[in-house]
């Protein structure tokens, strides 16, 4: 499997890789891990002539707390580091524990979270977390700045409103309020390396231990052309006390927010059941992480 | 256009030119002759291409030789020292954890970066750690046994 030829650029400043990415249009892409983008290119899905790589640019790698109300996470920061991360793990779980499913040690040590979001593959494991922490994307141009909901950012599969002269330099999320509990489940046919054949990442928030359920937000993976949130299951949770019954009805609501096709990971009815089942699931694990949340 | 690399290749200090388009993988193999490291399915999903990068156990397919410019890598080639096999190399000789060869040098790097993170890692560790390097002979269950033993090596070999 051999790359065809381009060249390559390693700017030492945002500015002046947000210049050449002006100046190269279309005809350049962005390198940050490089696990999905030497792939395509191995496959002659995609033959870029020049490459901009991240890896000198300072500050893209970082994982910022915002004092109280939130957290900027940079499009450099791999999944192995958002895995291991306290503060996500505590207050921002879904986006820890998507991480810590993502593919294999050896791919979670160079897939950044940028290029998971930009790649925008319809089973892709963090989309579904960024969406359920309503973390907000900045895109950068050499000219312009502009923030994007993540719920807004993806087209289709491999598409989303990015364009080609524009990088994306931070990921933000909120701090999510007190009693609040997050979870990810993903479902493949073996643990590792595995493109989900149904992914859910699930946020709850309790007025307090003893309930009701005041927000809920629930993301859904590999179901659609994009990932979805089903915010009819989100409504009938608010102001609900949680209990397995509930949290049973609110995933059978969540699968008429889907429309999964049969492919060789699995058929339409079985990812269906497994939407039901894994959205159920979620929101109980959500609970009782919530249930130990500390100021 | 070729350009110019400076990295650390089991300890020692390598300057080479390579074309942007070469990954780590062929320049370790095709330009330094270092053919420990395996070129499987060169897609990221086998382990066979695994090395080390910076402490991080990493598929060398997915690398450009260019972006490892100011780098550490270690490969099979670095683990044995003053010609004493690594516990983890005598570790899957000893418990029958090789039969082609093939996956085992990437097998024994991503077990490397393990046992230097956890010396002391759960059976589920183990397993997670080598889940991104396929073998197709041995079936694993001797795979795991080897680090184990090889992590109970080290242990006791730093304690005295
Ligand atoms: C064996 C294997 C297993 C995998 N398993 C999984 C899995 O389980 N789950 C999963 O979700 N994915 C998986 N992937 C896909 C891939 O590893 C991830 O999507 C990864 O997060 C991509 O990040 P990267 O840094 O390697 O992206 P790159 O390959 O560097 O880039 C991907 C795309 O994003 C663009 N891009 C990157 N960063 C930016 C930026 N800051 N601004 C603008 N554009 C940018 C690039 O131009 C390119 O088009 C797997 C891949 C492999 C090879
Ligand atoms: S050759 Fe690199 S993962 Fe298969
Ligand atoms: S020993 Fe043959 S592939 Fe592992």
């Amino acid at each position: 499997m051999l790359l065809p030829r381009f060249d390559y650029y390693e700017p030492a400043t945002l500015e002046e890789a947000l210049r050449l990415l002006s100046e190269m249009g279309g005809n350049a892409r962005v390198i940050a891990g490089g696990t999905d983008l030497l792939v395509r290119m191995k496959l002659k899905v995609e033959k870029p002539g020049y490459l901009i790589s991240l890896r000198k640019i300072p500050g893209l790698d970082a994982i910022v707390r915002r004092e109280n109300h939130g957290v900027t996470i940079g499009p450099a920061v791999t999944a192995a580091e958002l895995s291991r991360n306290e503060l996500l793990l505590d207050r921002f779980t879904p986006i820890a524990l998507a991480a810590g499913r993502l593919g294999a040690p050896v791919v979670r040590n160079r897939a950044t979270i940028g290029g998971n979001l930009v790649n925008a593959r319809p089973a892709a494991d963090l989309p579904p977390a960024c969406m359920v922490l309503d973390a907000t994307l900045k895109l950068k141009s050499f000219s312009n700045e502009r923030e994007i909901p993540v719920g807004e950012f993806f087209r289709g599969p491999g598409q989303t409103v990015i364009e080609p002269n524009e990088l994306l330099v931070s990921i933000f999320a909120p701090i999510p309020a007190p009693w609040t509990g997050g979870a990810y489940i993903k479902l493949g046919a073996r643990k590792a390396l595995e493109i989900s054949m149904v992914n859910v990442a699930v946020i709850l928030t309790l007025q307090s231990p003893q309930g009701p359920i005041i927000d809920a937000k629930i993301a859904l993976g590999a179901v659609a052309p994009t990932p979805v949130r089903a915010f009819a299951a989100e409504e009938f949770l608010i102001g609900r006390q949680p209990s397995d019954d509930v949290f049973a009805q609110a995933g059978v609501i969540g699968v008429g927010m889907c429309e999964p096709i049969t492919d060789h990971r699995g058929t339409m009815e079985y990812r269906c059941l497994m939407i039901e089942t894994l959205t159920s699931r979620a929101l109980r694990q959500a609970y009782e992480k919530a249930l130990t949340w500390k100021p | 256009m070729k350009k110019t690399i400076q990295l650390t290749i089991n300890g020692q200090q390598v300057q080479a030119a390579v074309a942007p388009n070469q990954t780590l993988v062929q320049f370790l193999r095709d330009d330094l002759g270092l053919t420990g490291t395996k070129h499987g399915c060169g897609l990221g999903d086998c382990g066979a291409c695994t090395v080390i990068l910076d402490g991080r156990a990493v598929n060398s397919c997915l690398v450009l030789a260019i972006q490892a410019d100011g780098c550490d890598v270690l490969t099979i080639e670095g683990l044995a020292e003053d010609g004493n096999l690594h516990p983890l190399q005598q570790a899957f000789v000893d418990k029958g954890a090789i039969q082609c060869g093939f996956c085992s040098p990437g097998m024994i790097l991503s077990a490397k970066a393990l046992l230097d993170e956890k010396p002391n890692p759960t059976e589920l560790e183990i397993r997670t750690a080598i889940s991104g390097n396929l073998c197709r002979c041995t079936g694993y269950q001797k795979i795991v046994e080897a680090i184990n033993e090889a992590a109970e090596v080290i242990r006791d070999r730093e304690e005295s």
